[in-house]
């Protein structure tokens, strides 16, 4: 069962991202896109990991899907239609699949297969005493550039009330 | 058969109908009886359920789908079906109790009090009538997007804590669960707005798409609090925390803010810019017609029942309430204060539609940014005050 539902997993999001980047009609793209991002949040809970499951849809389909559609909807057609990419495509998709094979070579040949697992999944209360206890700073660094968006978000929002 | 003219013509004529059916069902249950082994087991059950209804629940159980099973559980009580019922008839309370406060009649004729029975005429009505779209829509998303938005709405049935007893999933995660259901809702409404190719559903469908995602972060904060006082993300969890003493005394600011987020998401009054019927007809739905818009409007519906029971989830203590049923009725008293509350927070909603202007979408964003979310954070530090203090037992 759970090959079945990795391998429909993964022929949904190679087949999404393909679609997302040669569908004629960009909001389909955008669409696919959204689509492919769920089919992440499928494997993390693959994975037995739901809590990283959940942020992937509501960080990449909640906020960065929704803002690209935004995007998408506010420039003209025309636009998207003229950027020609020509010969370089077979370029392109020569080079990700190099760069796909090197990587499965490299995976094959690591350690990675005899690894087992301890069949317990990692709850999210011990990802968050790590990160206060082990990774402080990276959480801190994460505040602060937090704390900052919010306060030019904030900026932003009061510019109108001054004019 | 004479024509229909009014709405019991209407209603005999269904009886006619509907009576003619069972008794041709009945004819054909009595020839399979005696055919099919399976008819004939069934009937046997049915016979022995006349005076002991336990052999039916049993017979049910065997199969798979009975009072415990998922399936009944997801199409039956906390989930679909219930949710439906409660979306009609919410329908019909919103239209009757507005008219009331507007010193209006309402809905009258359909249903022998109060035309209750509105929202099934309605219906109906809608089942039969044609089903359109603008010659240049985009007919593959225009069509899904009804099916899509009841999904969302009923998504976060699932989660929802009706008992202790009586929940279709529980999740160590439930509550991130809702607010990637939440998510979904702008997509939708921004794609019902392009599909249908037409300029009043675009513009609605962008004042919708900047209307939630200004107070999604809010909201998110806000229920941040409530997460830092229970100590944990599964809303079952959440409800027990509050066996003493409801959230919304904890923090009522927090209440607050996650209560005007709510009206926001659902485009309620007076935050219902994307749908507004003086400016822009009716926002992302006004295209749609027939079935595709009652769908359209049960999904709202059954959304707006789901949030307002994640108000009661996270605020009001859930299913906690004194026991007013005799004992031994422990779930059902639970389920019954579970479903008073959430029914409470819909009037409540209702009722500031009926007393509230529509804001500026300038003030609204200011509303959501500059006002909604510095109160949050307040509301953050205040429940970082608590916990620190140990007033929260």
């Amino acid at each position: 069962m759970p090959e079945l539902a990795f391998t429909v997993l993964a022929v949904m999001a190679i087949a999404t991202a393909i679609l997302a980047l040669e569908s004629k009609e960009i909001v389909y793209g955008a669409i696919s896109l959204a689509i492919m991002l769920m089919s992440i949040a499928g494997f993390f809970i693959l994975l037995d990991a739901p809590f990283v499951a959940m942020f992937q849809i509501i960080v990449y389909v909640g906020a960065v899907a929704v803002i690209i559609l935004f995007t998408v909807m506010l420039v003209r057609r025309e636009k998207w239609l003229k950027a020609e990419v020509g010969g370089l495509q077979m370029v392109g998709i020569l080079g990700g699949l190099a760069v796909a094979f090197a990587f499965g070579l490299l995976l094959l040949q690591s350690t990675l297969g005899s690894v087992v697992a301890s069949g317990e999944a990692v709850s999210f209360f011990e990802i968050g005493v790590q990160m206060i206890s082990e990774y402080w700073a990276a959480l801190l660094v994460l505040a602060l550039l937090l704390a900052a968006s919010l306060i030019g978000a904030l900026t932003l929002a009061r510019i109108d009330k001054e004019e | 058969m004479s024509e229909i003219r009014t709405f019991p013509d209407f209603v005999k004529r269904l009886v006619i109908v509907v009576g003619g059916l069972v008794i041709l069902l009945v004819v054909l249950f009595g020839v399979l009886v005696n055919t099919v082994p399976v008819v004939s087991e069934f009937n046997d059950v049915l016979l022995a359920s006349l005076s002991n209804p336990g052999v039916m629940l049993a017979y049910l159980d065997s199969l798979g789908v009975g009072l415990n099973s998922t399936i009944f559980r997801i199409v039956v009580f906390p989930g679909f079906t219930w949710a439906a019922l409660i979306a009609a008839e919410v329908i019909w309370f919103e239209r009757k109790f507005l008219a009331k406060m507007q010193l209006r009649v309402g809905p009258l004729y359909a249903g022998v009090i109060a035309g209750i029975l509105q929202p099934i005429a309605d219906m109906i009505k809608l089942l039969f009538k044609e089903l359109t779209a603008p010659a240049r829509a985009d007919k593959l998303v225009f069509y899904s997007i009804p099916l899509l938005l009841n999904a969302i709405g009923a998504a976060l049935l699932a989660v929802l804590p009706v008992s202790e007893a009586w929940i279709i999933m529980r999740s160590d995660v439930s509550m991130l669960v809702v607010f990637a259901v939440i998510g979904f809702a702008p997509i939708t409404v921004l794609l019902a707005g392009w599909a249908s190719n037409s300029k009043f559903p675009f513009i609605g469908a962008l004042r919708g798409l900047h209307q939630m995602i200004a107070f999604e972060i809010p909201m998110l904060i806000a229920a941040l609090s409530v997460v830092l006082l229970a100590g944990t993300l599964d809303l079952v969890n959440i409800v027990q925390a509050q066996s003493s003493i409801w959230f919304i005394v904890l923090m009522p600011m927090g209440a607050i803010v996650f209560f005007c987020c709510l009206l926001a998401e659902l485009e309620r009054i007076p935050f219902d810019l994307p749908e507004a019927e003086s400016e822009i007809v009716m926002g992302y739905q006004t295209e749609y017609s027939s079935m595709a818009f009652g769908n359209l409007q049960l999904g709202v519906y059954i959304r707006f029942y789901a949030m307002a029971g994640i108000f009661t989830t996270l605020f009001l203590g859930g299913w906690h309430g004194p026991m007013i049923l005799p004992a031994g009725f422990e779930i059902a008293n639970q389920v019954e204060w579970f479903t008073l509350k959430t029914l409470l927070v819909m009037v409540f909603m209702i009722v500031l539609r009926g007393v509230n202007p529509r804001f500026r979408m300038d003030q609204l964003l200011r509303f959501g940014w500059a006002r909604l979310l510095v109160l949050a954070f307040v509301n953050l530090f205040l429940a970082i005050l608590i916990l620190q203090m140990g007033w929260f037992p």
